[in-house]
């Protein structure tokens, strides 16, 4: 655990690099009010109000990306600390090896699925 | 030394869950769900399991929060409305209510005998946890798989019917 | 802990920290040299010699530029969303090795923030928290050019972890530990006599499947569509400026430098020099201060290589489309990374097991 604190003095000093670029920032820049600055990019298009809460349209495609990010996520985190015993393991049986086809197993069933019914292009 | 780390730490996880409950706007419910799973890891790391620690990290904090701002996002969820001041007092009721059935819950367990864990498995450091997941929970780590391939099955299967319902309302 | 301890890491993690940083300027200049170079033109050579002051021109430029906030953004979010980029770019660094030991003052001191035990572990979890930067800035926004860049860009993030992971575990399984320390240490000497005993001829799969992934998750070309001027303006980052854009970029060349030093650690033979080992450096030199100013200067000659091979593809290749993007990540390298971690696997026990 006392290999960690250097990453908590890494944390502090990225931290301060963070709040001096902000002071630095806010020093050094002018401040000239227009008023068309206060409005978002609309591509050229002047718009009146500057109201523009434009937010998206419901896309479903990115929250299964996210989901299936997910699952896969897990499952390459199954193979993390597989891969850390593997080679000792193997000097005793070949039960790791198995275990692992099993697994991916699965997994490859379920990325086939995932393919063979096109659930991830991206439209 | 450690014990004053585990304090702020368990303040700061504390102020960041309680964030979670409190924020108005989803999107900051999520970014206090960022931090109150940062502090947790950094909480398993005091604990000496570092394993945990990044673990918790990759999964919780990269990837499921990420989820849970996908659904915030897609959603556009506005700001919720303030809490009228006339229903503060059955909150606050709420609240002590909570507190007490906590405390008795938790004499309860202090007595009860079948919640004692006899069976702790002495295993912290990593190879020990993953010669542990592949040999006596071996079971448990190949169902595991089966669960996760029905999990994405399942997802895609709402997704399709999400899509055909959308389909079908234009 | 005592006091000199803390004070000498303290001073070693700033050094580091603070030669990541300066990777920043550097990159920035060869970058735009190297585009001429390809493109045929001569790049900047008006601020200093060869343009070599032209990184220190633009900071400047940054610093004193004004910083437009538009009205209607979430502030909290808006402010945050650089830095939340910038702070898990910077934390990858402790995980890296950049040398052996140096002697001060007669105690041995690592030159590596912190040799944690966890350290490939470290790097993909604090790697995979760079997408709430993306989306907290781009959501915060509130401009839906913004928007769809963010979403975009971070499905793109996120579909290229699982790839990083599958590659690592793929090195895992090979080296038997998660300390990026260690995996630098079984990559010494001499294999067959002629080759280094790098980690590329063991896992060349790998290799190839990390690079392709680490440049997607660097946003670089030819994955940088989320940036990319011509489609979506912007992308996550249209709504920023001055010195809130150029953080932006600071991390993303801080990535760069952190990836490609990831590369050389577990495929290229980190701090080694290629053909000798440590022990006979040490009998020659004499002195171990002398043979880790060797190690850091091979280290920092390998990472440059690499980061002139990501330059020189960026401005080679053209650049992809959002679904030929998803379909690499899911539909090539993900099959790929799982055959490899099979393969290699099957292979492994025919020449070990019993």
């Amino acid at each position: 655990m006392e290999a960690f604190l250097p990453i908590g003095i890494l944390f502090l000093f990225a931290v301060a690099v963070c709040v001096g670029i902000y002071v630095l920032t806010n020093l050094l820049g002018p401040r000239i009010f227009q008023k068309n600055k206060l409005s978002t990019y609309e591509c050229g298009v002047q718009n009146p109000l500057f109201e523009t809460n434009a937010r998206l349209p419901f896309k479903f495609r990115f929250y299964l990306i996210a989901v299936i990010f997910l699952l896969f996520d897990v499952e390459g985190a199954f193979f993390l600390p597989w891969a850390l015993v593997y080679r000792e393991s193997l000097q005793v049986n070949a039960n790791l090896l198995v275990a692992m086809l099993v697994f991916s197993l699965f997994i490859i069933l379920g990325l086939i699925y995932v393919f063979q019914n096109n659930y991830l292009n991206v439209d | 030394m450690r014990e004053v780390f585990f304090m702020i730490f368990s303040v700061f996880t504390v102020l960041a869950a309680l964030g979670v409950v409190v924020s108005r706007h989803a999107i900051f419910s999520a970014f206090s769900l960022v931090l109150s799973f940062f502090g947790l890891a950094v909480l398993y790391l005091l604990w000496g399991s570092s394993f945990v620690a990044m673990l918790q990290i990759l999964i919780y904090t990269g990837a499921i929060v990420v989820l849970f701002v996908f659904v915030v996002m897609l959603l556009d969820l506005k700001k919720e409305e303030t809490l009228d001041s006339a229903k503060t007092g059955p909150l606050v009721l709420a609240g002590v209510s909570v507190w007490l059935f906590s405390l008795l819950v938790l004499r309860a367990l202090n007595r009860a005998t079948f919640f004692k864990s006899t069976n702790i498995e002495a295993a912290s450091d990593m190879k020990s946890i993953s010669t542990l997941l592949f040999s006596k929970y071996l079971w448990g780590f190949e169902i595991l798989s089966v669960f996760l391939l029905a999990l994405i099955v399942s997802a895609c299967v709402l997704a399709r019917a999400e899509h055909m319902e959308r389909k079908a309302d234009q | 802990m005592d006091l000199t301890e803390l004070s000498i890491v303290s001073i070693k993690t700033l050094l580091i920290y603070v030669a990541f940083i300066h990777v920043v300027p550097v990159m920035i200049w060869v970058e735009r040299k190297g585009a001429a170079l390809i493109q045929d033109r001569p790049g900047p050579n008006r601020v200093g010699p060869f343009g070599l002051f032209q990184p220190i021109a633009d900071a400047v430029k940054f610093l004193f530029k004004e910083d437009p906030v538009p009205k209607e953004v979430n502030r909290l979010l808006y402010n945050l969303g650089p830095f939340l980029i910038l702070l898990p770019s910077s934390l990858i660094i402790a995980a890296i090795p950049v040398g052996d030991r140096v002697e001060i003052f007669g105690r041995d001191v690592l030159l590596q923030v912190a040799d944690i035990d966890v350290a490939l572990l470290f790097f993909l979890s604090i790697s995979s928290l760079g997408v709430y930067g993306i989306l907290f800035g781009g959501w915060a926004s509130n401009n839906k050019y913004s928007l769809l860049g963010a979403m975009r860009s971070s499905s793109q993030v996120i579909s290229y972890e699982i790839p990083i992971a599958l590659a690592a575990a793929n090195a895992v399984m090979f080296y038997g530990t998660f300390s990026l320390r260690q995996m630098v240490l079984q990559q010494e000497g001499v294999i067959l006599g002629f080759l280094p005993n790098w980690g590329i001829w063991f896992q060349p799969i790998g290799f190839l499947v990390l690079f392709v992934a680490l440049f997607a998750e660097t946003n670089r070309l030819p994955f940088d569509l989320p940036e990319s001027e011509a489609e979506l303006v912007g992308g996550y980052h249209t709504e920023y400026g001055s010195m809130k854009f150029a953080t932006f970029f600071m991390a993303e060349y801080i990535n760069l430098a952190t990836a490609s030093a990831l590369l050389v650690t577990l495929f290229f033979g980190g701090w080694h020099v290629p053909w000798l080992s440590d022990s006979w450096l040490l009998l020659k030199l004499g002195s171990q201060n002398l043979v880790a100013l060797v190690q850091v200067s091979m280290f920092v000659a390998k990472v440059s290589v690499l980061l002139c091979i990501f330059v020189w593809v960026r401005w080679t290749v053209p650049r992809f489309r959002f679904d030929q993007l998803m379909h690499l990540a899911w539909g090539n390298l993900i099959p790929l990374g799982l055959a490899n971690i099979i393969i290699t696997a099957i292979l492994l026990y025919f020449f070990e097991g019993r």
